[in-house]
């Protein structure tokens, strides 16, 4: 459940440490954000001498949530923190590689570039 | 029996932490994992292992069932659990709706064909350094990559067409991902998944080296390329 406000860490090595979601990207008054959503975001904190800055806009894709994932087998998933991916207008992932476990919801939804790039895929 | 036909097993959630702890071994998942195994225990109605309480009737104790649904659970799960790690072990097992091994072996010989087809299509248009990759043993999700180098987005854009026309026509299969010509344009045929790239980013995500270990499968086609030149064009 990410909101406007919500704090992210960043889960690749695009040179973003911590992200703030300012809009979700979808219906006009959508409330949260799930996995495999696009927000707008603001880096809050970044690495030195990298090409994304601090106060700088992107947008990300969201690949861990603390709240409950379902599928319809009835498995439950609920990572420890709120991340995402740093990705551009076209979708192409601004880091090369992801850091920690993604579900696989995000292959459905035309994400695949990043799942290739993740070291798990649940 | 009677024991086996009053446990019913729940859907599968109890199943989700045995099933995701087994795979990974970070330690920040496991804890994770833990948690959601602790939830899922304080659930009154929750059965333990109910797939081995019905193997496990037959043979030794029903005893051992009823104490499992019944008052162990709220007094102390963590024992209840310790016990039938150590009997049953902490072992996965097999589903049995899981398909023979020489029908797995066929399926990977079709969807061979099919990435060889693919490789012959780009080789076709010219695309510059095809590899094809069987990712089976490290990824789940799919079993062939075929990463491709195009020098220009018309041609990213004719590779996709000419790909997509021919998986359409002659497998019957049709692709998900990137519709429009992209630096890195992706093509998802489920068991296959086509990577095109433009020549930094080729370099910049640099696929190969992150699937070193996968095993590189050799294009008839080759050959001829190499007699061109590395470069190709």
């Amino acid at each position: 459940m990410i909101q406007p406000q919500t704090h992210l860490n960043v889960a690749d090595n695009s040179g973003a440490r911590e992200l703030m979601c300012i809009r979700i990207i979808g219906a006009s008054n959508r409330r949260y954000a799930h996995i495999g959503d696009v927000i707008v975001a603001v880096i809050k904190e970044a690495v030195p001498n990298m090409p994304l800055e601090r106060s700088e806009v992107v947008r990300a894709v969201i690949v861990r949530t603390c709240k409950e994932l379902k599928r319809d087998n009835g498995m439950i998933i609920r990572y420890d923190d709120n991340a995402a991916v740093v990705i551009d207008q076209e979708g192409n992932p601004k880091g090369t590689r992801i850091f920690g476990a993604i579900a696989r919801e995000l292959r459905e939804l035309n994400f695949t570039k990043i799942v290739s790039l993740a070291p798990e895929v649940l | 029996m009677k024991v086996h036909s009053c446990i019913h097993p729940l859907p599968s959630t109890p199943s989700t932490g045995i099933l995701v702890s087994a795979g990974p071994a970070e330690a920040k998942l496991a804890a994770n994992t833990r948690k959601l195994y602790s939830l899922t225990l304080n659930s009154s109605n929750y059965v333990p292992f109910p797939y081995k309480d019905q193997k496990f009737s037959r043979s030794s104790s029903t005893d051992f069932s009823r104490t499992a649904i019944g008052s162990n659970v709220s007094e102390d799960t963590d024992d209840m659990f310790d016990d039938l790690l150590r009997t049953h072990g902490k072992v996965v097992y097999k589903r049995n709706d899981q398909k023979p091994a020489s029908e797995e072996i066929d399926d990977d010989a079709e969807s061979l064909s099919f990435a060889m087809a693919v490789a012959k299509v780009a080789s076709d248009v010219k695309a510059g350094d095809i590899k094809v990759l069987f990712v089976k043993p490290l990824v789940y999700w799919t079993r062939f990559f075929i990463i491709a180098t195009a020098f220009s987005r018309p041609q990213i854009d004719a590779i996709g067409t000419r790909v997509r026309d021919m998986a359409e026509e002659q497998y019957g299969r049709v692709a998900s991902g990137d519709s429009k010509p992209n630096s890195w344009t992706l093509l998802d045929f489920g068991d296959v998944v086509v990577h095109l790239f433009l020549p930094p980013q080729r370099e910049y995500y640099n696929l190969e080296e992150f699937y070193g270990n996968a095993a590189s499968i050799e294009l008839p086609f080759e050959n001829q390329q190499q007699l061109r030149g590395p470069t190709g064009y």
